[in-house]
């Protein structure tokens, strides 16, 4: 068996597991062959076009590196679940290629399929079957045993808050409910690569925090690599190290928020909370009363506040403020003539 | 190597728990053996026993359709062979073929109606294997609803037999319907429905589509009763061997259909 070097592939819990456990772990037979020093996710000129004409996906090229949590954005309709599908190998691409771990969801589909765990609309589970009976079921297409697969529900039904409705029929769930149990069905299997689309929508405050520290800990903890399609920024900024915007089709931007933000022409600002009546130079008035200025690199902000206390003004407080996703998002659309998210 | 390992069977106890669920489903796998298999061959039993002979109309025409085996019966007796041999075979392949077509409809259509075929193919048993085990389920399930239907159908018969001193009406016409035409005639309703489902948008559109299936038995029955030709074991043993070539053509094409998904 390889090593788990690259982007920690293999976790302790499955080193841990003696060889005739290890079917315990269906993700085991895979991760056998992993090239351990490739992209978890790759794409490749990536398109599809369902009528030959218009392209609902065009020209993807991106990588997503084993244990990062990718946030990919844009607004509906922009091909973001089309490119989910094409990476799971529920569609073939109508141009380029696609691969996770390495393999190819075109010739490789069982592979990847053991590699993956994937939560889109469009994947739905049982409604007359219970919770636990679901999440039961789709443990064993996967190769576990029932007695393992019972186990691993009975856990993932605790972390998402779901123990309590467990022999409730999925049809009597509410919307929250059956979003939180498509996650812990794309969890069974322990997954190396997680398509989420949209995990949160549906869901209440609370349920959002929840899921977002569990794919937040799967990634921290088990290496798991996350490919999140979501509209909700703010959610993704605390999560996503770094981002693909896309927007009809088309990838306009990929990387860190940093890079992104430099890249749209947006800069942080210095920001000073004054008393009423005080202007410093090279500052202007916010709707929020505070006076703002671009800065290049922190070390300006020293010097700013000095000025702006020569210039005789009274600094109530002081902060700087880094673009935000949203900000760089709604560049990007701007830039792009796009809509809303 | 397994024969048929754990996640196939997994599938096939979903597919039959979500038909059993299904009233519609459930309805019509129960309702057509008990009519076809129980409660028509009893109401023909009771009244092959007691309405008086000279109320049979058409009696001697009917007669004259008989085999030589036949020909010395009684009146009664002569009645309850023409049942037993000329409409029941025919009406009897309607199990197979409802049971096979109804599972089929709810383990193809159903799953797509219900959005959770596509959450079936992220397994990594692959789209082959999971058409399989479908297919195979729906046979299986048809297999022993036709097997008990038999059965239930030779108790009643039997009895009938028995109240007019008859043989046991077992022949090689019941024999080869049985063992190679039912099984045929399941295939052709599985592979049939998978074709179906796949351009169908719901489960009861697929159901509906199944009455044409219906169509040539009723032929038979019309082609019997009008003596145009009469069912023999060589008749069915080749109708059975169409049947199964037809199988494997429409497999082919079923299991292409389903791959392309």
């Amino acid at each position: 068996m390889r090593d788990g070097g690259a982007g920690g592939i293999i976790t302790l819990q499955h080193l841990k597991a003696a060889p005739w456990k290890r079917r315990r772990f269906p993700v085991l037979k895979a991760l056998e062959v992993i090239p351990v020093n490739g992209p978890a996710v790759c794409a490749l000129g990536l398109g599809k076009s369902y009528n030959g004409k218009i392209f609902a996906l065009h020209g993807l090229s991106l990588e997503v590196r084993a244990g990062e949590v990718f946030g990919y954005l844009g607004p509906n309709g922009a091909g973001k679940t089309t490119t989910v599908r094409l990476m799971t190998g529920l569609l073939r691409p109508s141009e380029g290629s696609c691969s996770v771990f390495g393999f190819s969801p075109v010739q490789k589909p069982g592979e990847v399929h053991r590699l993956c765990g994937v939560m889109t609309d469009g994947v739905r589970m049982y409604r007359q079957m219970t919770g636990m009976e679901n999440l039961i079921f789709f443990g064993q297409i996967f190769g576990m045993r029932e007695e393992d697969g019972k186990e691993r529900a009975e856990d993932l039904l605790k972390r998402l808050d779901l123990w309590d409705v467990r022999d409730q029929k999925l049809s009597a769930y509410s919307t929250g409910m059956a979003q939180r149990l498509s996650l812990a069905r794309s969890l069974m299997h322990r997954p190396k690569v997680l398509f989420l689309d949209e995990p949160t929508s549906g869901l209440d405050p609370e349920s959002v925090q929840e899921v977002n520290s569990l794919i937040a800990g799967l990634a921290r903890t088990e290496g798991v690599t996350v490919f999140l399609c979501t509209h909700q920024l703010r959610y993704a900024q605390d999560l996503c190290r770094r981002y693909g915007i896309l927007e009809k089709g088309n990838l306009l931007a990929c990387g860190a928020l940093g890079d992104l933000a430099r890249d749209a022409g947006l800069h942080a600002k210095a920001s000073l909370r004054l008393k009423d009546g005080d202007a410093p130079s090279g500052f202007t008035r916010g709707t929020d009363g505070w006076w703002t200025t671009d800065i290049l690199s922190e070390d300006e902000m020293p010097k700013l506040i000095r000025r702006a206390m020569e210039e005789g003004c009274s600094i109530y407080e002081a902060e700087i403020r880094k673009p935000t996703l949203e900000d760089v998002y709604f560049q990007y659309m701007a830039l792009n003539g796009g809509e809303k998210p | 190597m397994k024969t048929f390992p754990q996640e196939e069977k997994a599938i096939v106890r979903k597919d039959f728990h979500e038909l059993w669920d299904s009233r519609m489903s459930r309805t019509t796998v129960l309702l057509v053996p008990l009519v076809l298999a129980v409660a028509l061959p009893i109401l023909f039993v009771v009244l092959i026993n007691t309405v008086p002979a000279s109320e049979i109309n058409g009696a001697d025409q009917m007669r004259k359709l008989l085999p030589e085996e036949a020909r010395g019966y009684s009146l009664r007796q002569s009645m309850l062979y023409m049942v037993t041999n000329l409409i029941f075979p025919v009406l009897y392949l309607m199990i197979p073929l409802m049971a096979s077509s109804v599972a089929a409809a709810s383990s193809f259509a159903g799953e797509r109606e219900r959005g959770t075929l596509e959450t079936l193919l992220l397994a990594p048993l692959g789209v082959r294997r999971i058409f399989h085990a479908k297919t195979l389920g729906c046979v299986l399930l048809s297999a022993v609803v036709t097997g008990i239907s038999f059965l239930a159908f030779a108790v009643v018969v039997s009895v009938g037999d028995i109240l007019l001193g008859m043989p046991f009406f077992l022949n090689w016409n019941w024999l080869v319907l049985i063992f190679f035409l039912a099984p045929a005639v399941t295939v052709f309703g599985v592979m049939f429905m998978v074709l179906v489902s796949a351009r169908s948008k719901s489960y009861i559109e697929s159901v509906q589509t199944s009455g044409y299936l219906v169509l040539p038995l009723v032929l038979l029955l019309i082609g019997q009763m009008a003596g145009i030709f009469r069912l023999g074991p060589l008749f069915l043993l080749l109708a059975a061997a169409v049947v199964w070539v037809a199988d494997a053509l429409l497999w082919v094409f079923a299991g292409r259909s389903f791959l392309k998904i």
